[in-house]
Formats: structure tokens, C-alpha cells, sequence
């Protein structure tokens, strides 16, 4: 089908895109140089700036307890789809549908729901739980509640195909043995399911520190992220060498928590990928 | 146990609730009669709808993002296709790096992602220009539709091939009858999948569009920013129709399990 | 303390009273009784498909019973959940812990059961000493061979020493000659432990080396529950006799000449003189292969006459196919003995002892 050494023409389309990517990396690096600062002014720029301090510990912040809050989403679902029978696929749709749906969609309905007119304070005020409206947009809690949204499914779906790869069976051995649910959980459950868990992580850390959509329409102004103060530099300053270094700080920040991630995973997916080798 | 059960039940409904509640409150306000958001509506009308579908400025990104998507999808998997027949069957130099680079998208935060192609795409200057965002698009593209195909295409037995062409088979016909069939969930997976990317995208795009070229999402996003006209709504409910059918179709042509391809062989 | 001794040596370890489970409209168990007794070996038998994995995970827990109690020792269990049985169980796919040692798939009942280290380190030596693989201790599982699992399986069940040890066809996973090694451990161990076994197979030549006694069970019903050689001399049923080892069966009737009952069988044109028949209604029966004596030559007088069709050599046997009226029958002759030597296409006359033949309530679809 394929004759020999032409693999190199069925390679060049696909090869011919990912240059334009890495042409990109390569004018990232060579414009962050470029100051009137001498070759590390950007770099020297951003570090001297008290308030970038605090929007790196922003970002990770916001970034982690999005992450958090996908867990907490993001297991039980996956849980409850791999173990469900019937009614598997009807969850997947319902988990799977608001995945597809457009970003700039979902951020718009949170600031239908989010505002202090939305239908959450008004919701809160006619039942009298609240007198006044609680401010939810344009501050962190509406950046996390919509990052989470937007993520969550990234989570189900990893830790999902971890589910499914662990059979039920390893849970009724563990019970047969006098563990508990709870006790089941703990020793059985998590550590088979760790590397679908922490791929997941890695993968929400990744994507909500690289947003600039969501934390743009519901964090307002004063809660910039890393992202979209990079998007602000190019848009609104044009100062694309400052931009480029801030994004050379972003790809470092994700390497950091990336890559002893990446170690964590496969350390404890080893089990599974012999096992699976056995069979 | 039980008392377990019920709870995780119960929380996991909860979370579905959660995922659903921006989309079905956009649905219902984009019903509203009223010329600021409001959910629940108070009167319902079709005006958003008739505003939307009336006006240029919306019309245009839908067709836009529209043609954009399909060639993004058609060229990507076609791409992306001969890359992984190529990977699957050959062994060479490189060849594992290859298949690296193609999923390197994926490691990358969007933000950064953004700055370089605007570096790149600079050069020519292609900025603010249809193919410019074409080649975003089909960069972010690439790993949805190669990591369908090169499972399926790693999962396919090289004999069924060659038991064809014992039989008589001319290798077109070979391919026309037997790889292509054996393939076509992969392909169909990859075509819609990376269909919806490119629709949806925004994180990337907002960096390379121009006052010339700009898509349906980005259109919304530069739009909820001068306003909340509930004309945006209208047009997001649009979008959730359009998705709907996507998943429906998907569901029809190759079934759900196609959402743990995602994550396969990562 | 003492009544519990007392009742402990002998007497009866689990007691299913009425037990049924329904999946939907399907009834996978009939609502049964089963009486186990302490240190016994009891196999369930039966087809695919005919509730021995369901009945064993109703006893585990795993399922509970739509109707009916099972009690264990004495206390109603019926809708404890599993992890509070107290029982041990073996799997068939052994569900050894991927991301545990052995021996922290051995001490896994034993942390659960929060004992301190010093109890677990020489409890866990102790049941890998009795399975026989002390040195795996450190390996990871996939390390080891079908045959380790195997053991490791069954010693991370008794290191606990629960009082009754559940196996679903443990075996079915390992080789002929490897499973025939492991009926013979399995049955040793049991032995020396006085464990209960409750053990699940659909290979009857397994159940009938291994147990004390056997629950044959055929759509969700126990047909017949007896030891070994009760069930393979005396079947209660047709479909016991047709499961459990080889047998011919034949459609038969009861006819009644002076005075005297006989045992009509048409398929072969004959009838036999029996004692007694209890059965009412239509009657089946059954005759082993290896009961029945073949001479060379035409009968004389009342005897069967047959031709030999089919011949194959079987080693220390004989089998053949014998054609007798409008039936096939099928016997066994010992390969050194005279009958052995019989060609095909001879004519034979067949002996069939009154006293090895089963008479049997008639039962449709056998298989
Ligand atoms: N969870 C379930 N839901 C519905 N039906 C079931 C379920 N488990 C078992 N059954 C049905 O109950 C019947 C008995 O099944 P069971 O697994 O107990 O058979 P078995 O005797 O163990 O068979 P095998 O030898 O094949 O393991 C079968 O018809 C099976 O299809
Ligand atoms: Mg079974």
C-alpha cells in the first residue's frame, strides 16, 4: 500500500503545520530578548513588578482550586458512569454535551447566572437568604466557577478511561476481605484509579492556566491571570516582546507542576500498563 | 453502603446540574422579550432570534466559522490520516518523535499557544486573515483527529490487506473495500471532532483575528464585552442546536464509545 | 464459648432457607435450601448459565437474595453486606491487587482487620509457608506464574481464616496438567485447614475427585445434592445422569405383564424386569457405558442383540458404538479384556445388569 521511502510524502502536510507552531515557539523566544532594557529587560520587568508577584500566585491559585473543584466533580461522575449499566450513555451526554458546547457560550450563561442581577441573587433574594446581592462576577469565585465548568469534563473523561480499564472485581475482593466501602476506596479504588486521576490534573492545571476567555469576560479588570494578561499586553498595550516573555514565564510555570505530574503518572500507572501487558 | 450510594447519587446529579445550567439558562433568555438579560424571561418572544438572523454582523462569522470548520476538518483528517498511515507501517528514523511533535499542541497552554502562531503568522502576514486562522485552527486540530486514526490504524491487522489482494484485489480497490471501511468510525470521529474544535474555538483565535476575519465565538466575545444584548442568547441557543445535532449524528454514525478514544494512548 | 465449640466440630456452618434471586422477570435461583456442614467440600455443578456464580455471591454478599435467609454459624446474614461476613473468596480472575506485592496482597484481610505488624509479618510468612511459595514474598504480581497466582489467590483468602472459604471456578483459567495439580493441592489444603469449601465448577470430572459432596443444579435449581458416588450411581434425575459423567439414556415406559412390572424401553426394543418403579408419568432410563458387557455372537433367548458401529481406542479403554434396534449405545470395555478386541461391523449381544440400571422421572432438553 505504502511503498518504501515514501513515507517522507504521507509525513510533509502534517510537517509542514507544526512548523508554522514552531516557527511560532522560535519568535516567542527570540522577540521576549528584544527590550529596550538590554537582552533580559522583559524578563527583568516582570520580575521587578510587586503586582506580577501576585498575578503568578493568582493564576496558580485560581488554577489549582479549579483543579480541586474538578476532582470533586470529575471523580464521583466518573465513577457512577463506569459503574452505571443502563443508564451509562444517557450520563455520558449529559456529561459530554456542555463539553462541546462553544466556551464563549457557557461563559456567557455563568454571566446570566452570575451577575448581581442573575438569576442566582435573584433566586437567593426571593427566598431570603440574602438581603443583598453576593458579588460573584468579576472576582475569583466567578473565574473558578467558570473555569470549572469549562474543565470538569476533561476530568470525568480521564479518570473515566482509568475506570474502565479497573474491574469491578478488584472492589468485591477487597470487600470479600473485610475492607468497607470507605476502606475499599482507600486502598483499592484511588491508588488503581491515581493515574487517570493525576493525568486529569495535570490536564485542568494546564488548560485553566492557559484560558484567557473565561477569566476575561468573568474576572473582569482586576482579575487578570497570567493568560490573559499576556492577551491585554497584545491587545491593549501592543507590546508583544512583553507578552512573549510572560508567555515564556506561563510555559515555565506549567512545566514546574507539569512534569513531576507526568512522573507521579507513571510511576503509578505502571501497575496497570503490566498488567494490561500480561493479558 | 447505601447510605454511600444515595449520597454520591445525589451529588453526582447535583453536578450534572451544574453543567447544564449556564446552557438551559442561555436557552431561555434567548426567549426573552425584554431588551436586557434576565433569567427566567418574563414575556416570550422570537425577536432575539429574528435580530440574529437578520443581521450581517452575525451572519457573516456563522458562515465564516462555518466553511472554516469544515475545511479545517476535511484537511486535518486527511492530513493527519497519511501521517499516521505512515507512522503505523513504517518503521524509521524519528519515527516516535514524530508522532510526539503532531500531539506537542496538547502541552502547551492556550495563551502561549496564541502568542506564538501571532509570531508566526506575522511573518507572512497573515494576521487578521482567513488562512491564518485556518492554520491555527489545524494545529490545534492535528492530535483530535491523528490520535483516532493511529489507534484505529495500529488496532488493524496489516493481513486483512493483504488477504484482499490474495484474492485478486488491485491495491485501490483494497483500500476503497477494505482499509477505508474498517477505518471510517476513526475518520467520522476525527471529521466531527475536529468540526467542533475549529467551530468553537476561541482561546487561540483571539489573538489572530483582524477587523476582516473574525469567527462566530470570537464575534460573541467581542460582543458580551460592549454588551449583554440578549441577541447573544439567541445566537449561543443557536450554537447549542448545532452541538446537539453533532452529538446526535455522532452518536448515529459511530456510537459513545468514541469519547474514551480521546483518551486513549495518551 | 463452649456452645459454640460444642456445635463447632460437627454441624452446620451456613444454611440457606427459601434463597431465590431475580434479575428483572429472570429467576437466576429458584428459591432453595442448601445445608453446609462444618469442614465440608462442597461443589456446585451445573451448565453455564444455571446460578452457581449467583447462589456463591449471594452466600459472599454480593447479591442479595430476593427471598429467603441464608444464615452462616448460626447469625442471619442475609443482608449483611459483604465486608462484614467475614468469609474468604477466590475469583476466577483471582482479582490479585495490581498495585499491591504478594505478600501486601496476603496481609491486605489482616490490615483491614487492623492487627498490628508483628501478627500480620508471621501470619502472611505462615500462609505463603502453606501454599508453598515462601520466596515470592516480594514480587510484584505480574512477576508471577499462573500457578503462583493461583496459590497467592487462595492464600490471601485464608490467611484470615474465615470460616468458610467461597471459590469460583478458581481453575478454569490454568492448563490441564496444571489444574489437575492444583484439584490436588486445593483438596490438601482443605483438608489440613478444616475450611468449608464452597466451590464452583462446571466440569464434573473436577467435582467428582475434589468434593465430599455435590449440588448439581440445572436452571437455578439444585437437582440433586449428594456425595460423589451417590450422584454418579444413583442420579435423582435424567439431567443428572446425563451431566455427570457418561450415561445412555433411553425414553422408556412401564408395562405391566401377569402381574409383573417391566420396563419398556421401544428405542431398543426391550424390556427389562425391575423390582419396584415409583416415578409416575413418562420415565427415562439411564445406563453407563462401562455397565454394560458385550460378548461376541448372536444372543440366545431374551439377551440384546446389537452391531458393533464405531470402534476408538481410548487408551486403558475401549468405546464403542453399538447399534441396538432403532438406538445407538454407547459401551465401554476394558482395551486388554476380550471384549476389547471386537471389530467393527461384528455382531455382539449386549448385558445390561437390572441392578446399574437408573430409572428416572423423563426430563426434556437434557442439555
Ligand atoms: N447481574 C445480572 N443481571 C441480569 N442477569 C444476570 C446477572 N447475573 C447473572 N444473570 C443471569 O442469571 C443466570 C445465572 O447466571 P450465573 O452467572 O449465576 O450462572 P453460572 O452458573 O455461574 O454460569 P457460568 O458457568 O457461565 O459462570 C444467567 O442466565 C445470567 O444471564
Ligand atoms: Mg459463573
Amino acid at each position: 500500500m505504502l511503498k518504501p521511502r515514501r513515507h517522507w510524502l504521507y509525513l510533509a502536510p502534517a510537517a509542514l503545520i507544526m512548523a508554522v507552531f514552531g516557527v511560532g515557539l522560535v519568535q516567542v523566544v527570540l522577540y521576549s530578548f528584544r527590550s529596550d532594557g538590554g537582552l533580559f529587560g522583559n524578563f527583568a520587568d516582570i520580575l521587578a513588578r510587586p503586582d506580577y508577584v501576585d498575578l503568578f500566585v493568582r493564576t496558580i491559585r485560581i488554577a489549582a482550586l479549579t483543579t480541586g473543584f474538578c476532582i470533586l466533580i470529575g471523580y464521583p461522575v466518573a465513577y457512577v458512569i463506569a459503574r452505571a449499566q443502563r443508564a451509562r450513555n444517557l450520563l455520558l451526554i449529559l456529561v459530554m454535551l456542555p463539553w462541546m458546547v462553544s466556551i464563549v457560550v457557557r461563559t456567557y450563561g455563568w454571566i446570566v447566572i452570575l451577575g448581581n442581577r442573575g438569576t442566582l441573587n435573584t433566586l437567593l433574594m426571593s427566598t431570603g437568604l440574602t438581603s443583598s446581592p453576593i458579588r460573584m462576577l468579576f472576582n475569583e469565585i466567578g473565574v473558578v466557577i467558570g473555569l470549572v465548568h469549562v474543565f470538569s469534563p476533561f476530568m470525568v473523561i480521564s479518570i473515566l478511561s482509568t475506570f474502565l480499564m479497573v474491574d469491578e472485581v478488584f472492589e468485591e475482593a477487597s470487600m470479600s476481605l473485610g475492607a468497607g466501602p470507605l476502606e475499599t476506596f482507600w486502598r483499592v479504588i484511588l491508588p488503581l484509579t491515581a493515574p487517570g486521576l493525576i493525568a486529569g490534573c495535570a490536564i485542568v492545571f494546564l488548560l485553566s492556566s492557559g484560558a484567557v476567555v473565561t477569566p476575561h469576560l468573568l474576572g473582569g479588570p482586576r482579575t487578570t491571570m497570567v493568560a490573559t494578561q499576556i492577551y491585554q499586553d497584545v491587545f491593549q498595550s501592543f507590546n508583544f516582546p512583553k507578552a512573549s516573555a510572560m508567555a515564556l514565564f506561563l510555559l515555565l510555570l506549567v512545566m514546574v507542576v507539569l512534569w513531576p505530574l507526568g512522573r507521579l503518572e507513571r510511576h503509578l500507572g505502571r501497575h496497570l500498563r503490566q498488567a494490561d501487558a500480561q493479558q | 453502603m447505601k447510605m454511600g450510594g444515595l449520597l454520591i447519587r445525589v451529588w453526582v446529579a447535583a453536578c450534572l446540574i451544574f453543567l447544564a445550567a449556564p446552557i438551559v439558562v442561555v436557552i431561555f433568555s434567548s426567549f426573552s422579550a425584554s431588551g436586557y438579560l434576565r433569567f427566567p424571561p418574563q414575556e416570550l418572544s422570537l425577536r432575539w432570534y429574528a435580530e440574529f438572523l437578520s443581521s450581517e454582523a452575525w451572519l457573516k462569522p456563522l458562515a465564516v466559522s462555518f466553511v472554516l470548520a469544515l475545511c479545517v476538518a476535511v484537511i486535518t483528517t486527511a492530513v493527519s490520516g497519511l501521517a499516521a498511515v505512515a507512522i503505523s507501517r513504517r518503521r524509521f528514523l524519528g519515527r516516535g518523535a514524530f508522532g510526539f511533535v503532531v500531539m506537542a499542541p496538547l502541552l502547551f497552554p492556550h495563551a502561549a499557544i496564541g502568542v506564538a502562531l501571532l509570531g508566526a503568522l506575522a511573518i507572512p502576514g497573515w494576521v487578521g486573515t482567513l488562512q491564518g486562522i485556518f492554520l491555527a485552527h489545524a494545529i490545534l486540530c492535528l492530535p483530535f483527529a491523528y490520535r483516532p486514526l493511529i489507534n484505529a490504524l495500529r488496532g488493524f491487522d496489516p493481513s486483512m490487506e493483504e488477504a484482499a489482494m490474495s484474492l485478486g484485489a488491485s491495491p485501490s480497490f483494497v483500500v476503497r473495500h477494505v482499509t477505508l471501511p474498517i477505518l471510517k468510525p476513526a475518520i467520522v470521529t476525527s471529521l466531527i471532532f475536529t468540526f467542533i474544535i475549529s467551530f468553537d474555538e476561541v482561546t487561540v483565535t483571539v489573538f489572530l483575528i483582524g477587523p476582516k476575519a473574525g469567527t462566530l465565538p470570537t464575534q460573541i466575545f467581542t460582543t458580551i464585552q460592549e454588551s449583554a444584548s440578549p441577541v447573544i442568547a439567541a445566537v449561543s441557543s443557536f450554537l447549542v442546536m448545532l452541538t446537539v445535532g453533532v452529538v446526535f449524528l455522532l452518536d448515529r454514525l459511530v456510537g459513545l464509545q468514541f469519547f474514551s478514544e480521546l483518551e486513549r494512548s495518551r | 464459648m463452649s456452645h459454640d465449640l460444642g456445635s463447632g466440630v460437627q454441624g452446620t456452618v451456613l444454611k440457606a432457607t427459601g434463597v431465590s434471586k431475580r434479575f428483572g422477570n429472570a429467576l437466576a435461583v429458584q428459591p432453595l435450601d442448601l445445608e453446609v456442614q462444618r469442614g465440608e467440600f462442597l461443589t456446585l455443578l451445573g451448565p453455564s448459565g444455571c446460578g452457581k456464580t449467583t447462589l456463591l455471591r449471594m452466600i459472599a454478599g454480593f447479591e442479595t437474595a430476593s427471598e429467603g435467609t441464608i444464615s452462616i454459624e448460626g447469625r442471619d446474614l442475609t443482608h449483611t453486606p459483604p465486608y462484614r461476613r467475614g468469609l474468604g473468596m477466590v475469583f476466577q480472575s483471582l482479582a490479585l491487587f495490581p498495585h499491591l506485592s504478594v505478600s501486601e496482597n496476603v496481609a491486605f484481610g489482616l490490615k483491614v482487620r487492623r492487627q498490628d505488624m508483628a501478627t500480620i509479618r508471621r501470619e502472611v510468612a505462615d500462609a505463603l509457608e502453606l501454599v508453598g511459595l515462601p520466596h515470592v514474598a516480594e514480587r510484584a504480581v505480574h512477576q508471577l506464574s499462573g500457578g503462583q497466582r493461583q496459590r497467592i489467590a487462595l492464600a490471601r483468602a485464608i490467611v484470615t481464616k474465615p470460616p468458610i472459604l467461597l471459590l469460583d471456578e478458581p481453575l478454569s483459567a490454568l492448563d490441564l496438567k496444571l489444574r489437575r495439580q492444583m484439584q490436588t493441592e486445593l483438596k490438601h489444603l482443605q483438608r489440613r485447614l478444616g475450611t468449608t469449601f464452597i466451590f464452583v465448577t462446571h466440569d464434573q470430572e473436577e467435582a467428582i475427585t475434589m468434593s465430599d459432596r455435590i449440588a448439581v443444579m440445572r436452571q437455578g435449581r439444585i437437582e440433586q445434592i449428594a456425595a460423589p458416588d451417590v450422584i454418579y450411581r444413583q442420579p435423582a434425575t435424567a439431567f443428572v445422569a446425563a451431566f455427570v459423567g457418561e450415561n445412555n439414556i433411553f425414553d422408556a415406559e412401564v408395562e405391566t405383564v401377569a402381574g409383573a412390572h417391566r420396563v419398556r424401553v421401544p428405542a431398543l426394543d426391550h424390556a427389562f424386569p425391575t423390582p419396584a418403579v415409583t416415578q409416575a408419568g413418562p420415565l427415562s432410563v439411564a445406563i453407563r457405558p462401562e455397565d454394560i458387557s458385550l460378548q461376541l455372537g448372536r444372543p440366545s433367548g431374551e439377551a440384546l442383540a446389537g452391531r458393533i458401529r464405531e470402534r476408538t481406542f481410548l487408551g486403558s479403554n475401549v468405546r464403542y458404538v453399538v447399534e441396538v434396534a432403532s438406538a445407538q449405545v454407547h459401551v465401554d470395555a476394558l482395551a486388554a479384556s476380550g471384549a476389547g478386541a471386537i471389530e467393527v461391523g461384528e455382531a455382539v449381544t449386549l448385558t445390561i445388569p437390572i441392578s446399574r440400571m437408573n430409572v428416572l422421572t423423563r426430563q426434556s432438553d437434557l442439555q
